[in-house]
């Protein structure tokens, strides 16, 4: 997925500035936040109908869960 | 039995002066539509959802706020070729749906049985601030895209911010000058493409007609005028040109909303003329036809639906 332009800033602003053995500082934030996006994507990809879902049946009348399942 | 009538049709209507010799309360102008919806009356009378196939949906409302839809859709596909030629594959799918309606919150997923998954998320998070999220996320790694915007709404102005994925930024207002009349502009930058741009659009409106125009720096210039002729007829036209690379077209459509269908129809300067028709059979029950006829690239396109459901 493509990642924000606040990754790119921050990538190109800052570099490298530790020693190749050292990761510097804005470099493990980048790591972070591409992992959290992917893993946000996933998540979103999986759960948005199932939130959908919970939140729906979980609302004033409350509907039967055969309700959900019947095509009637 | 009331008629129904798809949302929207009717043209904005301000805030009613009671005589049109009073002067103009330019400190109580009415509040502007979207930005995104300025084309709104020209788009919904002339860009409906034309197919080719056979389409099925069923919507079932479990409770008024939450409601499942399953739509299946068979029928050829056109895939983008280089030739002049279309190329075209046939397909079926099936489209699952779960809608929930609220005043302060809606929240609206589709998921194909390809793993394409559509979100929509509208929230309010107070009286004039509201917060939309868009999302199509795919199985494919880097296809997936989503935006969000932020949206404040003043007392005669509208102003909205935008971030995306592929680094989309972009934030556009819109102010309600005279009480027919409504100027706006956007911004935009595009960090992926590497584009950027600049458009200014102007809306004018009254009980009978909407006339909009539009521009941008990437070259579009977008006109539309709507008339309504009467409560059942309107009568619509656009104009896209754009500057930079020379190519203009044309449309000229019309839009029946008559008590039991809505027939729209159009034709082109590219050569295509299509039709629209929705025929509500009963209650909750419709019977949709569409048919697209490109001359130009002799492409024949004709479609039959039926709507189950609100």
């Amino acid at each position: 997925m493509a990642s924000k332009v606040a990754l790119k800033t921050k990538g190109k602003a800052s570099g490298k500035k530790a020693s190749p053995e050292e990761k510097s500082m804005a470099q493990n934030l980048k790591e972070w936040s591409t992992w959290a996006v992917k893993k946000a994507k996933v998540i979103t990809h999986y759960g948005f109908i199932p939130l959908v879902i919970i939140i729906g049946m979980n609302s004033e009348p409350k509907p039967h869960l055969s309700q959900l399942l019947s095509p009637v | 039995m009331a008629g129904v009538v798809p949302p929207g049709t009717t043209t904005q209507s301000e805030a009613p002066t009671p005589t049109k010799e009073e002067r103009v309360d330019y400190m109580n102008l009415p509040c502007p539509i979207p930005y995104e919806e300025i084309h709104r009356e020209a788009f919904m009378s002339l860009k409906p959802e034309l197919f080719e196939g056979m389409r099925f949906d069923f919507t079932k409302g479990l409770n008024p706020k939450f409601a499942l839809s399953h739509s299946v859709y068979m029928g050829p596909t056109t895939i983008p070729s280089q030739s002049s030629e279309t190329i075209k594959i046939p397909t079926a799918q099936y489209e699952f749906g779960a809608n929930f309606l609220d005043p302060k919150l809606m929240l609206v997923g589709r998921l194909l049985t390809d793993g394409r998954l559509n979100a929509r998320v509208k929230c309010d998070l107070t009286d004039n601030l509201s917060l939309k999220a868009n999302a199509q996320l795919t199985n494919e790694p880097h296809m997936s895209h989503g935006i969000v915007y932020f949206d404040y709404k003043g007392k005669d102005y509208r102003t909205q911010f935008q971030m995306g994925t592929g680094a989309l930024f972009g934030a556009n207002y819109i102010q309600s000058v005279t009480p027919h009349l409504s100027l706006g502009g956007e911004v935009f930058w595009a960090g992926q493409h590497r584009k950027s741009g600049v458009g200014y659009a102007a809306r004018y409106n009254t009980d009978k007609m909407v006339a909009t125009g539009q521009v941008a720096s990437t070259g579009m210039v977008a006109l539309s005028y709507v008339q309504k002729v009467s409560e059942k007829v309107s009568l619509a036209s656009d104009l896209m040109y754009n500057y930079m690379s020379r190519e203009v077209s044309t449309s000229i459509g019309y839009d029946y909303i008559l008590r039991q269908c809505r027939l729209r129809g159009k034709i082109d300067s590219n050569g295509c003329t299509s039709a629209f028709l929705e025929e509500r059979l009963s209650m909750g029950l419709n019977f949709i036809l569409s048919a697209e006829i490109d001359h130009s690239k002799k492409d024949y396109k004709f479609g039959f639906g039926l709507t189950v459901g609100e």
